[in-house]
């Protein structure tokens, strides 16, 4: 009895999940305005081809990628040593980082988003997706300090200890010994920075007002006074591609490592 | 802890990581800071105006009812969010493939791009093709998120809910599945029943966790912006005006001065939060 009621709830969580997600696949396989050789309402692959040949486009989903792929890089190299740091030693003041790291974890972006424009455009960093790159650094190197800190924590110190007496220098040890010990946690964090960073609105859009548009702000261009709901959402259905690719590599290690050290 | 040893050089450690934090957070912060004292034309032309703009928003009603209205909402999230995630969490299959489509399905809405999420739920009550749209209306009932408060509260709170119960799923569930076996079977020797394991056993267990939860969802869902903009855009009659849509709508008008001390005032608030969260957990710790 308990087991059918269990199979009953899950089954409505599925449901009230996924089911947002069906019409607007469904709406993606519609032909939802006029195009030459369909006719509207019919099933259709056109808002996918339409994608491709739109120039804007295609370019917004590289520029998006291009921008996570960098964050993620950067986020990785600088929290890799501070959460090594901060497992490892104790230090002047290694206690309050921890709140400085979680006050801009939580730093709403619409506060710092008028100085930041002010700041990159400066710095010459405007329209470009390595702007973007930077900024989301913001949220992501704090929530890939906790996450690797709890990874490298579980590490026993001998186990440095041993690389040290062979000789290997801290980056080497770090890159050659410590990344595949924790390769589950750099995985968490990867998937982390990805998801708050892929789907983040507010920097992205003051950062990219004329150029080097993200997929969300090409989504958002879209919408006109007649708008081809079925194209807008075909680009949502590719926008999730990467990051459900991503859910299914952590899979087991996403509810690891998110124990977080006041 | 004896894991670690004191050494001040791991700050040379901290250094790229702080460096990074200072440029996008740090500088920005203080500049902020240095605006909200300024009557700001264009950014060659301002005059100094001291604590004009906080006085003016301390003084004024409005500041108040925007922050009732944001506790309001983050009161309701977290009182649905938080005994629907961890029933979740413990309904959980302990099979390790079943255990993980699970996670993987309250995952999904999590990478979601923000802006796109008022879309997938506006496009389920479209008058003419919305799904759920269509079943309201077969069974009669008038469901009016654009001019009736009640039912814009209900929508924002079942999209934020669609959005990050993962989160709160995923935490619960991590710290479940830290608990150490010898508990349950200590419980079962005593005889326990199911509700003692959960008050005496798992609910003290995961304490930490769901705190570290409760501030992020405290957090975010206090600062909420694109998803509430997206779907009534503080309406109706301001009934859904939060905290962080006012100050979206005074920098959209270019009210600088007074938009950053808002800012400021924002920042203050969610530090003061943080803080109490600190607090509470170092507690849990002892």
């Amino acid at each position: 009895m308990r087991g059918i009621l269990r199979t009953l709830a899950l089954l409505a969580l599925a449901v009230f999940i996924i089911g947002p997600l069906v019409q607007a696949i469904v709406l993606s396989l519609t032909v939802t305005l006029p195009h030459p050789g369909v006719t509207v309402g019919d099933w259709s692959l056109v808002n996918y081809r339409n994608i491709f040949a739109s120039p804007a486009l295609v370019a917004s989903l590289g520029n998006s990628l291009t921008y996570v792929t960098a964050n993620v890089v950067l986020t990785l190299s600088v929290a890799l040593p501070a959460a090594y740091a901060l497992s490892r030693y104790r230090f002047v003041g290694d206690r309050h980082v921890f709140l400085l790291l979680l006050a801009f974890r939580i730093t709403p972006p619409v506060v710092l988003s008028l100085p930041i424009f002010l700041l990159f455009a400066r710095l010459g960093l405007l329209n470009s997706p390595f702007g973007i790159a930077l900024v989301h650094c913001l949220f992501n190197i704090p929530i890939a300090i906790w996450i690797l800190e709890s990874f490298i924590s579980a590490v026993p110190r001998e186990f440095d200890e041993t690389a040290f007496l062979d000789g290997h220098s801290l980056p080497r040890f770090f890159v050659g010994h410590l990344l595949p010990v924790i390769a589950p946690g750099v995985g968490v964090a990867c998937f982390f920075c990805f998801i708050f960073s892929w789907v983040e609105v507010v920097f992205a859009r003051i950062l990219t007002s004329t150029g080097g548009k993200p997929i969300t702000m090409a989504i958002d261009a879209l919408f006109t006074f007649q708008t081809d709901i079925g194209l807008v959402m075909a680009m949502m259905v590719l926008s999730l591609v990467p990051g459900v690719a991503l859910i299914w590599f952590v899979r087991d290690h996403i509810a690891r490592g998110f124990q977080l050290r006041a | 802890m004896s894991n670690q040893r004191p050494d001040n050089r791991a700050w040379l450690l901290m250094l790229p990581a702080m460096s990074v934090l200072g440029i996008v957070g740090l500088v920005p912060l203080i500049a902020v800071f240095n605006y909200a004292f300024f009557d700001i034309f264009t950014l060659q032309s301002r005059f100094w105006v001291g604590t004009e703009w906080f006085a003016e928003l301390v003084g004024t009603p409005d500041l108040y009812a925007a922050l009732g209205r944001s506790l309001l909402f983050s009161a309701l999230v977290v009182l649905v969010q938080f005994p629907l995630g961890i029933a979740i969490a413990l309904m959980i299959p302990r099979g390790r493939l079943a255990g993980s489509l699970v996670l993987m399905l309250v995952a999904i809405p999590l990478v979601v791009p923000w802006n796109l999420i008022p879309m997938i739920w506006l496009n389920l009550l479209h008058p003419t093709y919305g799904t759920v749209a269509q079943m309201f209306d077969a069974i009669g009932f008038d469901f009016d998120y654009k001019f009736n408060a009640v039912h814009t509260y209900a929508l924002l709170v079942t999209v934020d809910t669609w959005h990050w119960i993962g989160l709160v799923v995923i935490l619960a569930y991590s710290g479940l599945s830290a608990i150490p076996p010898s508990y349950y079977q200590a419980a079962r020797i005593d005889g326990a029943s199911r509700a003692q394991v959960f008050w005496h056993i798992q609910l003290p267990k995961i304490r930490p966790v769901l705190l570290m939860a409760l501030l992020l969802r405290v957090i975010d869902s206090l600062m909420i912006y694109v998803e509430a903009f997206g779907i009534n855009a503080g309406g109706p009659m301001g009934a859904t005006a939060f905290l962080s849509l006012e100050l979206g709508e005074e920098i959209n008008a270019f009210n600088y001065g007074p938009a950053a001390a808002r800012s400021v005032l924002y920042f203050l608030l969610v530090l003061t939060v943080a803080w109490l969260f600190r607090v509470a957990m170092q507690r849990e710790v002892k």
